[in-house]
């Protein structure tokens, strides 16, 4: 047997499960797509696996890594379709989860809606319990209290439990008792304690990130197990990986305990594969668009790194409005992500108007013109009949698409109610989810200061390619990239992330009323549990590369704030404490302007991240012909819609196989490749890059609402 | 929040002369149906100065430079009142002072009198001869927010031509000296120290005599001159941002971004108010007071496209309570509630506010004459949307809210045992007022904005321990839409007595339902079981202080609620089976 030298990616989303297999010898890569299978989706890993071992002639067993992105836990949010949950906090408390922060998200919105909470008021139990700001005990664990609610908590068919008591961040021991006891009880109960899930100061956040920990991890553990079975079965024994939501990797154990941190695994996936990208290519900055089956996502990368936060809203009941949604304290790659993809269906409202979204048709029944059952009109049906996906080319040919039955969908249900045409209602369904997607891309990027003429749009996801360009046009960007295989770029991301895990511990002090050694043990608490991540990962401490991290959130005292200061590895070892409060006020000043060198110090906040080295992997550079013409690529013409020209045109089909570096195609132009297509719209330049990335560079000046009339006038 | 500004979705309506705000969905929808008006827009679009993308990047890049000062301003504050309960506004003036922009969280009470208030104090410091690093401050009640602790500072911007526009912040901050009291002063030289417009630096160099006066009035110089300092380095944020506007987009952007967005709200306002039937509408609720009943009254009278607010028959001002609100913030609170219920969706600015007046008759309780004491105005000014809900139920049944129990303001200080002070202000919320189709929310804040500060927190800054903080059982009023819930909150001290003042509301007058729905529970104020007088009181160790906060009003009769949403009411606890009765159903029916 040789050495297993394959990284295997697979990112499960809504519709469509991604794969990608990565020779790290050659730098040769294996891709394909199927559907996913939601009621086991396991079955459809073991699907999409067995063409790409045939193609790449491999089996289980040479596969030396196998990560795994995926979209249920979100999913299970946004759906609340998570396990049964109850609270148990500290006596007096169990409605800090509802009563939330009390601020309004919006001050002049009389209608405004506060997210469903995952607890609701008659699972919420309280127990005798009280620490100090400290820790220290004031009321001692009640625990035949904790003892008599286990009866309680079956006899309510309750599967997960969050326990959050108050400054369980500085003392978790009543926590852990209680945890203990009801764990003997119960043996079968989900437990998640707020000192083991989000051990920060706060109440409400904390409570409300291990409410939702408890909320899925039931069914993130049954899924896992069922998904480490299926790849025994096809002799992969190693371990599996799990992306996680702050960009690292970690091992399935780590991921069954904190399911949570796996929240928009697959799309931070996509981030971190678009930065890969942007490595090989040169371009430090972007905005990321991955638009799939179920949704889009957009992200934006500044110098090679994604923006990052430690707070994550799940399921915003406004959509793009920050505060609608669950609070989850949990280090994250921020990105938006809005339901509009591929199968996203459209409907008449009762007002008479055009909608997109957010319902999927998913993997099944799937949009019309999948033939499976679907008779409403969704994305993909309208980009059939506005040409731009070939009907006998989906999936390089695997899954042939019906296009009288999108037309007859599209007709049906948008065209007679509306009074128009089925290619009508098509264009008007095109503009719609793209209006969707540009809102919440303003929203993004605006959020961040900047300006989206600066940046190229990314795009990849089976939807990505043949949006990209009318968003990147009507926000007057660069243009759009393409990556080679963009229909499964976030696999990608998948098999170049490394195992890395963050943590957090609130220990609330002034730096000048504290001994170092004390604080020395939270750090190395957390290193050592880091560590363990990896070790879980397969990764021993002493392996060269491996790094630990600290920062600590720091404030002058008095301050309603902090800010987070990076600890030289010099300075943690001096355990200066004076040196760290230098590094603070330095920090302020640079951050804000100014700083309050008179006030003492305040910590509130250590972290640390520990993290493995990433792995060396690089793409293989493709061959130049010395052609700049694309016509050799060309594989045939079809009529295309495009909202700029108000009508259809007779457009150049290209096939992306045989466009070599070097070649340049004047829009409009179709390309197409097995997992996705890629629409170039009349007012892009398409240029190919050594690696066989697409730039489509836009060069007339959008006109923004002429759009709108000429579709208008069709 | 954006999705509903965006300027290259076109309202479709012929007679519209702006483009709009809708959501993106409905107007490609509308467009889709062929509403045939695509010409007169082309024509429309193609007259403006400014393309639709250039003003939407723009105006949405102002709201972001100001969401930038508000995150700074509140990531380096020092006190609770700004860093947690968000007491403040910041808002970007153009040159003329006129308001263009704000952070999308902003107090909006304050955001009225920053540009008004900026205007006056130009009148003292000449626009011309201002330098740059000058910064301007007044609290005067008359000029500002109608009371002392409301700093407003005003920071002039230079661009490479001078002069570019103005931060003004509105700030409360810890402490303005004066009696601990919150209600019971006989003027406003009672209530601190009162700032004429005045120069806090001049050309970067700090006026040391202002400092030293304000230092040695003010019970905490370090937190609320440390707020100060934190305004202004956001301020210089805002500035930094601002000159990079103009670096990408030429010098007079601002300025003429400006005039079109003024333009374009004002002809928005205009449009909302022409769809309200012409007439005249009444309302007039009571509030607490004190000692007294303090009666609101509110005439509106709706022509065209512009609306009268006029509140005569409204109390007289009162000698000996705080309870005074000054005119502008009777406007300010007047038009906040317009906009709630006429143009929610459209950011705010100046230019939505010319079509709506406010008068009211000098020396009563909303138009105080000075030296009146306002200290405790939001006990008055609070209060008047519910007098303008009650007047325009009529005609906007859908865009009106019942009354909600508002907030009570906490405050608690003294001394650590190493001997170094401390102060924590803490503003709970009561419940929510329903809405048509909606219940109330349970405790959030209404009319003003705010977040709680966690429990942990005020331990960690106090010797307060928090023994409970719950959702009232029967709180929220009955109706067919239920009022929100308000809360209880229980505190102890521990080993040191703390000082405690509170201002509560609602105590005596129930935040009133509509339309036939039920005032929500009034609030309770007790110290260890007995009534708390409402003047600062030493909470001894081992004693309680509780805290029940009233709920929201409900609306529509109570009898047409849903059943299931009053059985899973009882189920869950907010009402009683025993209050079950009063939404015409028995005990036994919903147990």
């Amino acid at each position: 047997m040789t050495d297993p030298r394959f990284r295997l990616g697979f990112d499960i989303g809504g519709t469509f499960t991604d794969f990608v297999l990565l020779d790290r010898t050659t730098g040769e890569t294996f891709l394909n797509k199927c559907l996913t299978t939601p009621d086991d989706p396991s079955r459809a890993v073991l699907e999409g696996l067995s063409p790409l071992f045939e193609k790449a002639g491999a089996g289980g067993s040479d596969v030396e890594i196998a990560i795994h992105a995926t979209t249920l836990i979100t999913n299970a949010m946004i759906e609340r379709k998570g396990a049964k949950t109850a609270l148990l906090t500290t006596e007096g408390f169990r409605d800090v989860l509802e009563m939330g922060t009390e601020v309004r998200y919006d001050i002049y919105d009389l209608f405004l809606e506060k997210p469903p909470l995952l607890v609701p008021r008659s699972l919420r139990f309280e127990v005798a319990e009280r620490l100090d700001k400290d820790g220290r005990i004031i009321t001692p664990l009640d625990e035949a209290a904790v003892r008599a609610l286990a009866a309680e908590l079956k006899a309510n068919g309750v599967e997960a439990l969050a326990i959050a008591f108050l400054h369980s961040f500085r003392n978790p021991a009543h926590e852990e008792r209680a945890a203990a006891i009801l764990a003997e009880l119960l043996p079968d109960l989900s437990i998640s304690t707020s000192g083991a899930v989000a051990p920060e100061i706060r109440e409400y956040e904390r409570m409300s990130t291990t409410a939702a920990n408890a909320y899925v991890q039931p069914i993130t553990r049954a899924y896992l197990d069922r998904i480490e079975e299926r790849l025994a079965e096809i002799d992969y024994r190693r371990r599996l990986y799990l992306m996680i939501s702050s960009g690292g990797i970690a091992g399935a154990q780590t991921a069954k305990a904190f399911p949570i941190r796996m929240l928009e695994s697959g799309p931070t996936a996509g981030v971190l594969a678009a930065i890969f990208y942007g490595r090989q290519m040169g371009i430090d900055s972007m905005v990321t668009f991955d638009m799939g089956g179920t949704t889009a996502k957009i992200a934006v990368v500044k110098n090679y790194e994604p923006a990052k936060s430690n707070l994550f809203e799940v399921g915003r009941v406004a959509r793009f409005k920050k505060g609608s949604g669950l609070p989850v304290k949990i280090p994250m790659v921020e990105l938006i992500e809005i339901g509009a993809g591929g199968g996203s269906i459209a409907h008449v409202d009762q007002l008479g108007l055009l909608k997109v979204g957010p319902e999927s048709s998913g993997a099944m029944p799937g949009p019309a013109s999948y033939g499976r059952g679907g008779d409403r009109p969704t994305v993909t049906d309208a980009n059939l009949v506005l040409g731009y996906l070939d009907p006998a080319y989906f999936l390089g040919g695997a899954m042939p698409l019906d296009l009288e039955a999108a037309s007859m969908a599209l007709e049906a249900r948008l065209g007679r109610p509306l009074d128009l045409t089925a290619e009508q209602a098509a264009a008007g369904l095109f503009e719609v989810v793209n209006q969707n997607m540009l809102a919440a891309m303003k929203v993004h990027i605006a959020e961040r200061g900047e300006d989206p003429r600066k940046f190229y749009l990314f795009a990849f996801g089976g939807a990505g390619p043949a949006h990209a360009y009318e968003l990147a046009r009507a926000l007057q960007m660069r243009g759009v990239i393409v990556p080679a295989g963009a229909g499964a770029t976030s696999a990608m991301g998948l098999v170049t992330a490394a195992v890395s895990f963050d943590y957090a511990r609130s220990f609330v002090t002034r730096l000048d009323r504290v001994e170092w050694p004390a604080l020395q043990a939270v750090f190395d608490g957390m290193a050592s549990e880091g560590l363990a991540v990896l070790e879980e990962a397969g990764i021993p401490e002493d392996t060269l590369g491996v790094r630990v991290e600290h920062r600590m959130d720091l404030r002058h005292k008095g301050q309603g704030h902090e800010v987070t200061v990076t600890i030289p590895k010099a300075a943690f070892e001096a355990g200066s404490l004076d040196a760290l409060a230098q590094l603070f006020y330095a920090a302020h000043e640079e951050k804000y302007g100014h700083a309050h060198r008179n006030l003492a110090v305040e910590l509130i906040t250590c972290r640390t991240t520990v993290l493995a080295p990433p792995p060396a992997v690089s793409l293989e550079a493709l061959s130049q012909d010395g052609a700049v013409s694309g016509e050799s690529a060309r594989k045939g013409t079809r009529r295309a819609y495009f909202p700029e020209l108000g009508t259809y045109a007779q457009t150049p089909v290209y096939d992306r196989y045989r466009l070599r570096p070097g070649m340049n195609l004047d829009g409009p132009a179709i390309i197409e490749e097995r997992e996705c297509t890629v629409v170039a719209g009349p007012s892009a330049k398409v240029r190919i890059d050594p690696y066989g990335s697409l730039f489509l560079d836009i060069t007339a000046p959008a006109a923004a609402d002429k759009e709108l009339v000429d579709a208008e006038r069709d | 929040m954006w999705e509903k500004y965006t300027f290259d979705n076109i309202v479709m309506r012929p007679d519209c002369l702006i483009l709009g705000f809708t959501r993106s969905n409905d107007t490609i929808g509308r467009l889709f149906k062929k509403t045939a008006v695509a010409a007169h827009i082309t024509d429309k679009v193609m007259s403006l100065a400014h393309d639709a993308v250039s003003l939407w990047i723009q105006w949405s890049r102002l709201i972001s430079i100001m969401d930038e000062v508000d995150v700074a301003l509140v990531r380096t504050s020092f006190s609770t009142i700004v860093g947690e309960t968000r007491d403040f506004a910041v808002v970007l003036l153009d040159a003329e002072a006129r308001s263009i922009a704000q952070s999308q969280l902003s107090s909006p009470a304050f955001t009225c009198s920053l540009p008004s208030a900026t205007r006056r104090v130009l009148e003292e410091f000449p626009r011309e001869a201002l330098r740059p690093g000058d910064v301007l401050l007044t609290n005067d009640p008359w000029i500002c927010h109608g009371h002392l602790p409301d700093f407003y500072v005003i920071v002039p911007l230079f661009g490479p031509t001078g002069l570019i526009g103005f931060v003004a912040t509105a700030a409360h901050i810890s402490d303005i000296g004066g009696r601990l009291d919150e209600i019971e002063a006989r003027d406003v030289y009672e209530e601190g120290l009162r700032i004429p417009p005045s120069l806090l630096y001049e050309a970067g160099r700090p006026n040391r005599q202002l400092f030293d006066i304000l230092r040695a009035n003010i019970r905490y110089p370090d937190m609320v001159l440390g707020d100060v300092d934190a305004i202004i380095g956001a301020s210089r944020l805002g500035e930094a941002r601002l000159q990079e506007f103009l670096g990408d987009y030429g010098g007079d952007a601002f300025a003429a971004a400006s005039e079109e967005i003024l333009r374009r709200s004002e002809v928005a306002m205009r449009n909302a108010i022409r769809a309200i039937p012409d007439g005249t509408y009444r309302g007039s609720t009571d509030a607490d007071g004190y000692e007294g009943d303090t009666h609101l009254e509110v005439r509106i009278d709706v022509a065209g496209e512009e609306v009268r607010l006029d509140y005569t028959g409204s109390a007289r001002q009162r000698a000996g309570a705080s309870i005074n609100s000054v005119l502008n913030v009777t406007h300010a609170h007047s038009l906040y509630a317009l906009k709630c219920s006429l143009l929610p969706d459209l950011p705010n600015n100046e230019g939505l506010f010319r079509p709506i007046s406010t008068t009211a008759e000098e020396g009563s309780i909303v138009n105080a004459r000075f030296p009146a004491p306002v200290k405790a105005r939001s006990k008055t000014s609070y209060h008047l949307h519910n007098a303008i809900y009650q007047a325009l139920a009529p005609a906007l049944p859908r865009a009106v809210q019942a009354g909600s129990g508002s907030f009570w303001s906490l405050k608690c200080f003294g001394e650590e045992a190493d001997g170094s002070r401390f102060a924590v202000h803490v503003l709970p919320n009561g419940g929510r007022g329903a809405v048509r189709g909606m219940d109330g929310s349970a405790t959030v804040a209404f009319p003003g904005n705010g977040t709680i500060t966690p429990v942990e927190v005020i331990e960690n800054l106090s010797p307060l321990l928090v023994l409970e903080r719950s959702l009232r059982q029967d709180s929220g009023g009955a109706g067919e839409y239920r009022g929100g819930l308000g809360q209880t909150i229980r505190i102890t001290a521990r080993e040191r007595p703390v000082m405690v003042s509170v201002r509560p509301d609602k105590m005596l007058h129930a935040a009133p339902g509509l339309d036939g729905g039920s005032p929500g529970a009034k609030g309770e104020l007790t110290l260890d079981g007995a009534p708390m007088a409402l003047r600062p009181t030493r909470l001894e160790p081992g004693k309680e202080l509780a805290l029940r906060l009233p709920g929201g009003g409900g609306i529509g009769d109570p009898r047409r609620r849903d059943p299931d949403a009053l059985a899973h009411d009882v189920a869950e606890g907010r009402v009683s089976a025993a209050a079950a009765a009063a939404y015409g159903v028995h005990a036994d029916e919903v147990a």
